[in-house]
């Protein structure tokens, strides 16, 4: 019975994706970064201890609303039984319907978020009916915040929020800064403290602020660049000062 | 500056020739205004004004955007210095194929610097200011890998080989100069 259920719910899912993918242009594929030959590209979503933390606040909240509106109802019931048993099934709607919307909704969302990271950036993608995509170089990046709370210990996951140069937001300071400018929100991922890590090694070795800057000023100082003189160029210079020195030596001698 | 290899292979984009929104635009914007119902004839001039008066103009430093009929606006910013990109697209704009690439710089607002709107082939445009940005591409000798220095290597002949003629000809013309100055002083 229960495998029954959990197949039907399975196959209601998957109509559900199917109707938005056909009809509202859902990407069903993640996204993807150009990179060169060579770089490596890395995939992932969300951990798993997201989908339950996100389930856990859902049951949370289910549980007070759905206790306010029984509550509603029977107090209604007892005060007149002829309203009361009219309002059975909009009671029962109103208990039945949003709830399920909001698991699938869930579901959905865990499904729609993905992150993408290259040896130079990282895109972020989320959203259902309005998709939200980021694309930051590791370069324009100033500092990386994590973020946990108790149940999201218990949980095994972190938020990691990566701020580029730039105006504050009000969504920041609320922490709903999914859409905010200037900052890419990875949240709910199992290894956020090694994300975190290979991220600001990442910084460390940029030369420069992350404020449209040329790193290639401080660069020239201290080291040539490969491409401007050559081993051809260097023969070639050296064949001139010997056209020149042996010329002024002949005049000298 | 000459469009990055993994691009030029793939995509025939070209961002140089977008001059204009695309008129799917305006049936977005006609779609947008009619969902305020009422508000319609208010929310749909200022767009109709816009989408006429829109410009876009790509060069190679940067990107200018330019509306307004009363009030003229004009933006214009360099791809170097983009902090990040954002792309969104509505169940509108995905029925129409277009999308919202809007730019930051790390100039002091939350809300973006420049919003591109009506572009048909929005990917292509985001990975085209991707390419251009800041941290894209290798920059600075520590960046290089050997696969990157190599495919550098293989690119690098190309500017330099002016440099290379012109030293070829000033140690060609210093050479004859000098035979000169020879056969003059046996002369003497």
């Amino acid at each position: 019975m229960r495998q029954h259920a959990q197949q039907a719910a399975e196959w209601i899912y998957r109509g559900v994706w199917g109707v938005l993918v056909q009809w509202f242009r859902v990407p069903d594929q993640p996204p993807t970064l150009p990179a060169r030959p060579g770089e490596k590209v890395e995939t992932f979503r969300p951990a798993e201890g997201f989908l339950k933390y996100l389930k856990f606040w859902f049951w949370l909240v289910v549980l007070v609303l759905d206790l306010g509106i029984l509550g509603l109802w029977m107090a209604v019931f007892a005060a007149d039984r002829v309203i009361g048993a009219i309002l059975t099934p909009v009671a029962l709607a109103a208990i039945i319907i949003p709830d399920v919307l909001a698991y699938l909704a869930i579901h959905l969302r865990y499904d729609t978020t993905w992150y993408v990271m290259s040896d130079r950036s990282l895109r972020i993608r989320r959203g259902i009916f309005s998709i939200h995509e980021v694309t930051i170089t590791f370069e324009n990046i100033q500092n990386v915040m994590l973020r946990q709370g108790p149940l999201q210990r218990y949980f095994g996951i972190a938020d990691l929020e990566v701020q580029t140069a730039g105006g504050g937001s009000a969504g920041t300071a609320h922490g709903r800064s999914e859409d905010a400018g200037h900052t890419g929100l990875i949240e709910g991922i199992a290894n956020a403290a090694e994300l975190r890590d290979r991220i600001m090694a990442r910084l460390r070795q940029s030369r420069t602020a992350g404020l449209g800057d040329e790193p290639a000023f401080g660069a020239t100082t201290t080291h040539n660049p490969p491409s401007l003189w050559t081993a051809e160029h260097l023969a070639l210079l050296r064949e001139i000062r010997e056209a020149l020195c042996g010329d002024s030596s002949s005049v000298r001698g | 500056m000459a469009a990055p290899e993994y691009l030029s292979a793939s995509s025939p984009f070209d961002p140089a020739s977008i001059e204009r929104p695309d008129p799917s635009l305006l049936t977005y914007y006609l779609l947008i205004s009619a969902l305020t119902l009422f508000g319609f004839p208010f929310v749909f001039l200022p767009y109709l004004c816009k989408y006429y008066t829109l410009r876009y103009k790509f060069d190679d430093q940067g990107v200018s955007m330019s509306w307004g009929v009363l009030f003229h606006r004009q933006v214009y910013l360099t791809y170097r210095r983009i902090q990040d990109i954002h792309v969104t697209r509505n169940l509108l704009h995905r029925w129409l194929g277009l999308a919202a690439v809007a730019v930051q710089t790390a100039a002091g607002s939350a809300s973006a610097e420049m919003v591109i709107e009506g572009i048909r082939n929005p990917e292509a445009l985001r990975d085209f200011l991707y390419s251009r940005m800041r941290g894209a591409r290798p920059e600075h000798p520590a960046d290089y890998t050997t696969s990157q220095a190599s495919a550098e290597a293989a690119r690098a002949p190309e500017p330099s080989d002016e440099a290379l003629q012109l030293l070829r000809d000033i140690r060609d013309g210093i050479r004859g100069l000098r035979a000169r100055v020879d056969r003059l002083e046996q002369q003497r």
